[in-house]
């Protein structure tokens, strides 16, 4: 055993073996052939697993990317990339059950399905994620470029705003050439990066420093620009891409940071009043936004019209009951008529609970609670208060968004069109979701540290140093 | 209700279970993690395993539970003494610093080894290393419990 | 060798190196965290304190989703299973047969027909469309199969826990067949005698509220209406036509009940103790050639040559059926008592029964008289008149409950549900309410068996008898007002003494109660009673 430790020391490697996740993984993946049996069998009338090649290329890229993690020695988190790869692989077994003519793509002259495509998205998210966690040793070009990325997020936002497609009412995918993305969810892990370093960097003034108006203590007016701006920045984002979810997702994450580095109710309540009021400008400006809140609070007014999707989910629901009607079983289409609008996205929460029932509903929950666990501890535990702050952020940008849409197809709160993270159908959703729990697996690793320094000066290094000292340069002039 | 249908529901029901289950295996060891941060307290962070030594001091076999900063060395104000005769006097220093462990060397005369690198500058080593000093290997081990 | 004190203590010789020369080298971008908090001129809170808070927030928002998937899951799941509008009742109704409907006497009223691919409901009784409704994809469902559309599905049984059991069994769907008590006969011979006229027919069994029949006609054929290809037509014609096939006259039209609504005076007046039976009125003889004069309105009766002799009491009155007398009776009576004891019936309110029913009532509402505009108004509508509407299941109620001693039962279709898994749900006869005591009920009982069998009575409602047994009754002529035919009414039971079956039937614009629906009404009476005419 030690010889070869040895001998895998001597070249380079220094396998790290992570029991704990190799456990969880091995009940992800027996959930999931179990799930898969279910739904074959139940479509075939007999007990078979049926044609599985989509379940094992799936259950072949975890076992891959732990066994990436092992060999690379990372010291992380053993409980985050299970979780994900539960969630994603009950995304799997809810896609291949859907009709598959929801989604179509042509790939190198196939044509694939929506398991397909989902599956492709999923293993191109978990690359990103296990690239993340492996090959990010250090947070200097996060932390230190802050605003530079922020600049780079308002550019991708004002790109959408100019030559972005509207789907469903709503401008937010942004084509370039042949690929198209939401930069919407790409743009909320800029802003977690952004809100991270600044509040980093003014946490003690901003936690302690105030002005006085009267008899009342605020927070420094000055630092309070940050927070105004991002209001308005949702505002804006609400107005002119519709995007209501997205808007509240930014709103919420901001205002949960801010908490968290100041500990000041009182930013918490300011802010609070700003979402009021904001909400009651746009309730009243914006015939869509009233439209959203009354079919939230009287859907049945109008259940073939408006209220259609939303009472189509609660039927799915009733449907479901306790135990669920079992996987496949569920009513998502009626002949040919889809039960509920966007089922594959923003309504993918009511499938679940249709097939899965109250208690797979729940258990999917938990698994958001999870990494919301997970990520806080992570965050409790980091080095420094910018890795701390931007742990958290990133916990918050998967736990609030699943609990916005949750709740949305719940009746809990008004419906807004976002992605479940992990389960929803979508590329960009998939991708950035990867990056997020590869960051936090990233910050949560003991090891992170940078290699001894090379006393050789390669290509390589003079040409990275060059970019950092012009990105420095951008920096102070953004600063 | 017939064979199929039941192993059906028997199907559906375990997916569910099993869902739950690995809530189970996650709660065990998160409890497990909290029990070892309550109990941690009177205990030592982790613990130095003797794999091998030349000279049988200190004896192969026996593990040295660690503290926050432990100095290694042949000196007995050493917080653990190695007597050994290729060992300094003070010899290494061995900290924890909030999550990970770090060695480093004090000036000895043989050098301290972390997995057959010599150690020059102060590094970083994770549960399972091997440290060389003298012909003392130690390899630093999980305390049980611990995270 | 002097010990040092703390020579010992590494953690006091590692902060002397501290101050000295130790420093960790090679940081890089990412710093070795020190062993202590650097220096921050004001120290801002800990991170991980805020994060408990915060964490507790987010347990909480998920708690409330908790809350929200028990709610629709739990709670609300029965109610959402069995909305009509859940493609989950579509798609059972083409997943399992649905149940069928029985009368009486085990007669199919409603079964499937078809391959099971392609299942189509098939009625062989049109005379049972105004009870049965129909069910279509295209137009959802009417009468029974609408009221019991989740039952005959087998989506919902009436038991409690089934719910969940339900997915665990073979056949997710446990449908069951619907008994009634329609008597289709009785319900055909209804039909037949209203010919072309438009009209309703409610039979009910006084003892137990179970409905024997229940027609309106003109009604519709609803093999026509589920059928997947000309139905559309069919159902767009129905609508078209004026004299409204669709709507269910027995329990929702709204009619003058003219006379007949006399029983319902005569029970708030014995019943409030305003008038006994041996009440006359004065001038009512006299009256009777000039008009009963209330605020400049005159109430006038038919020249009938027997009613001048004496003052009447309340059977003779009720036997020649004086307007005049029970005008003095109903204002003695007053506003306020003909209103209660009416609504004792079931008047202003929907009764509560199987198919939809409108609510009938004695007044417009809008007065100040309980009411009732004016003493006119109250006058008039104690025989009937003014502003009184009443449907024709609501008059067969108030026959009914005076021929089951005062008690009024709830009227109901359906006798058991027989699920195909076997088990049996019996939905047992209610009592409604106690409208009177059995006394009085009695005594109104022998005035109606005066009205059809008396030496005046019988000369208006005779032919209701049904030979050889005692009948009870009351006719009625509904004053349209203008030139419009009268509306002919009869309510009455047989036999008086034992009853067995309480009916009321209208025929719109029939002319006197004498001309047509009495005679029907004795004929359907005899027919049930098995009794020859």
């Amino acid at each position: 055993m030690i010889a070869m430790r040895r001998a895998l020391f001597s070249v380079g490697i220094r396998p790290h073996l992570r029991w704990r996740e190799l456990g969880l993984l091995t009940i992800v993946a027996l959930t999931l052939v179990v799930g898969w049996a279910s739904l074959q069998s139940f479509r075939s009338g007999q007990l078979e697993m049926g044609e599985a090649s989509l379940l094992f290329t799936y259950l072949l890229a975890i076992f891959v990317i732990h066994t990436a993690f092992v060999i690379t020695g990372r010291r992380m988190d053993e409980i985050l990339f299970p979780t994900a790869a539960m969630l994603a692989g009950i995304s799997l077994l809810l896609m291949e059950r859907l009709p598959q003519d929801l989604v179509t793509q042509q790939i190198l002259g196939r044509e694939l399905g929506l398991a397909d495509v989902q599956l492709a998205w999923t293993l191109l998210g978990f690359t990103v994620l296990a690239a993340t966690a492996i090959l990010v040793r250090s947070d200097g070009w996060l932390r230190r470029y802050k605003y530079t990325w922020a600049a780079l997020g308002i550019g991708l936002l004002l790109l959408v705003f100019v030559f972005g497609e509207v789907t469903g009412g709503a401008r937010l995918t942004l084509v370039i050439g042949p690929i198209s993305g939401q930069p919407s969810e790409l743009l909320k892990v800029i802003l977690v990066v952004f809100l991270a370093g600044y509040l980093a960097e003014n946490r003690s003034l901003l936690s302690s420093a105030s002005t006085r108006v009267g008899p009342f203590r605020l927070p420094p007016l000055p630092y309070l620009l940050p927070m105004l701006a991002l209001w308005g920045l949702a505002l804006a984002i609400v107005i002119v891409q519709r995007d209501l979810g997205a808007a509240l997702l930014y709103f919420l994450v901001f205002l949960g940071l801010l908490y968290v580095a100041t500990r000041r109710a009182s930013y918490v309540v300011l802010g609070l009043l700003l979402f009021l009021a904001g909400s009651a400008v746009l309730y009243l400006a914006f015939p869509h936004v009233q439209d959203r809140v009354d079919i939230w609070l009287n859907p049945f007014t109008d259940p073939q019209g408006a209220g259609y999707q939303v009472i189509r989910a609660l039927y799915a629901y009733g449907r479901g009951g306790v135990l669920g009607t079992g996987l496949g079983a569920g009513l998502p289409q009626v002949g040919s008529v889809p039960s509920i609008p966007a089922i594959h996205t923003d309504f993918i929460f009511a499938a679940l609970a249709e097939e899965m029932g109250m208690l797979g509903a729940l258990g999917v929950l938990g698994l958001y609670v999870l990494i919301a666990q997970r990520g806080f501890r992570i965050a409790a535990t980091a080095a420094d208060d910018f890795r701390a702050l931007l742990a958290t952020g990133l916990t918050l940008v998967i736990v609030v968004q699943a609990a916005i849409i949750a709740g949305g197809n719940l009746r809990v709160v008004p419906l807004t069109g976002i992605t479940l993270p992990f389960v929803s159908y979508g590329g960009s959703s998939l991708l950035v979701n990867g990056a997020v729990i590869g960051l936090l697996l990233a910050l949560s690793d003991r090891g992170v540290e940078p290699p001894p320094p090379d006393q050789r000066t390669s290509m390589s290094s003079r040409i990275g140093r060059r970019a950092r000292r012009a990105g420095g340069r951008l920096e102070e002039a953004l600063s | 209700m017939d064979v199929f249908s039941l192993s059906l529901w028997g199907l559906r029901i375990l997916f569910v279970v099993l869902i739950y289950a690995f809530f189970f295996f996650v709660a065990r060891a998160l409890w497990r993690d909290l029990r070892a941060g309550v109990a941690g307290a009177g205990r030592p962070l982790a613990r130095l395993f003797v794999i091998e030594a030349k000279e049988g001091r200190p004896e192969p076999g026996t593990s040295i539970p660690l503290d926050a900063v432990n100095s290694l060395g042949r000196d007995v104000n050493n917080s653990i003494v190695l007597d050994d005769s290729f060992v300094s006097a003070d010899h290494a220093l061995l900290t924890f610093r909030g999550r990970a462990w770090y060695v480093e060397d004090r000036g000895s005369t043989n050098g301290t080894w972390l997995n057959g690198q010599k150690v020059g500058a102060l590094l970083p080593l994770g549960y399972g290393d091997e440290v060389q000093i003298g012909q003392v290997r130690l390899r630093l081990e999980r305390e049980r419990g611990n995270e | 060798m002097t010990q040092q004190p703390g020579r010992r203590d590494p953690w006091r010789r590692f902060r002397a190196r501290l101050r000295g020369s130790f420093r960790p080298r090679a940081v890089a971008t990412a710093p070795v965290p020190a062993l202590r908090p650097s220096a921050i001129q004001v120290a801002p809170p800990r991170i991980a304190g805020s994060l408990m808070r915060l964490a507790l927030a987010v347990a909480i928002a998920y708690g409330a989703l908790a809350a929200g998937l028990g709610y629709w899951q739990v709670l609300e799941a029965n109610k959402l299973s069995s909305d009509p509008l859940n493609p989950l009742v579509l798609v059972a109704a083409r997943q399992a047969p649905r149940g069928t409907i029985y009368d009486r006497n085990g007669n199919v009223l409603a079964r499937n027909v078809g391959t099971e691919d392609d299942r189509q409901r098939s009625y062989p009784y049109l005379a049972a469309a105004p009870v049965v409704g129909y069910r279509s994809d295209i137009f959802g469902a009417a009468g029974l199969e609408r009221t019991y559309d989740a039952q005959l599905t087998g989506l919902v049984t009436l038991r409690p826990g089934d719910e969940l059991l339900r997915k665990f069994r073979d056949q997710p769907y446990n449908p069951s067949d619907l008994y009634t008590s329609l008597d289709i006969d009785l319900q055909q011979a209804a039909f037949d005698l209203l010919g072309d006229q438009r009209g309703a027919v409610v039979a009910i069994e006084p003892t137990t509220g179970r409905v024997l029949a229940l027609a309106s006609n003109p009604t519709y054929n609803p093999n026509r209406v589920v059928d997947p290809d000309a139905g559309r037509d069919y159902v767009a014609a129905l609508r078209e036509r004026e004299d409204s096939p669709l709507l269910n006259r027995a329990t929702q039209g709204l009619y003058v009940p003219g006379s007949v609504f006399k029983i319902v005076t005569a029970v708030a007046g014995l019943g409030s103790a305003a008038i006994g039976p041996e009440t006359t009125y004065e001038n009512q003889p006299e009256e009777y050639d000039t008009g009963f004069l209330v605020d400049g309105f005159r109430v006038r009766d038919s020249r009938r040559g027997v009613q001048t002799d004496h003052p009447l009491n309340f059977y003779e009155a009720t036997e020649v059926s004086s307007n005049i007398w029970y005008a003095h009776a109903g204002l003695d009576i007053g506003a306020d008592n003909l209103v209660a004891w009416a609504s004792r019936f079931g008047f202003g309110d929907r009764i509560p029964f199987e198919l939809a029913t409108s609510p009938s009532q004695v007044n417009g509402g809008d007065g100040p008289l309980a009411g009732f505009q004016d003493r006119v108004e109250l006058a008039n509508a104690a025989y009937g008149q003014a502003e009184v509407l009443v449907t024709p299941l609501q008059m067969a109620l108030v026959a009914s409950t005076i021929a089951n001693d005062g008690l009024m039962m709830k009227p109901k279709l359906v006798d058991e549900l027989r699920a195909s898994d076997g088990s049996v749900t019996r939905l047992d006869a209610q009592g409604w309410s106690q409208v009177i005591d059995p006394g009085r009920a009695q005594a109104v009982g022998n005035a109606m068996q005066l009205a059809v069998e008396g030496p005046f009575g019988s000369e208006f409602a005779g032919a209701a008898k049904v030979p050889g047994v005692p009948t009870a009754g009351k006719s009625g002529t509904a004053q349209l007002g203008g030139e419009a035919a009268p509306h002919s009414w009869f309510i009455g039971y047989a036999p008086a003494d034992a009853p067995l079956i309480a009916i009321a039937v209208i025929v719109e614009g029939g002319g006197a109660g004498a001309q047509r629906a009495v005679p029907m009404a004795g004929r359907l009476m005899s027919n049930y009673l098995g009794v020859a005419r």
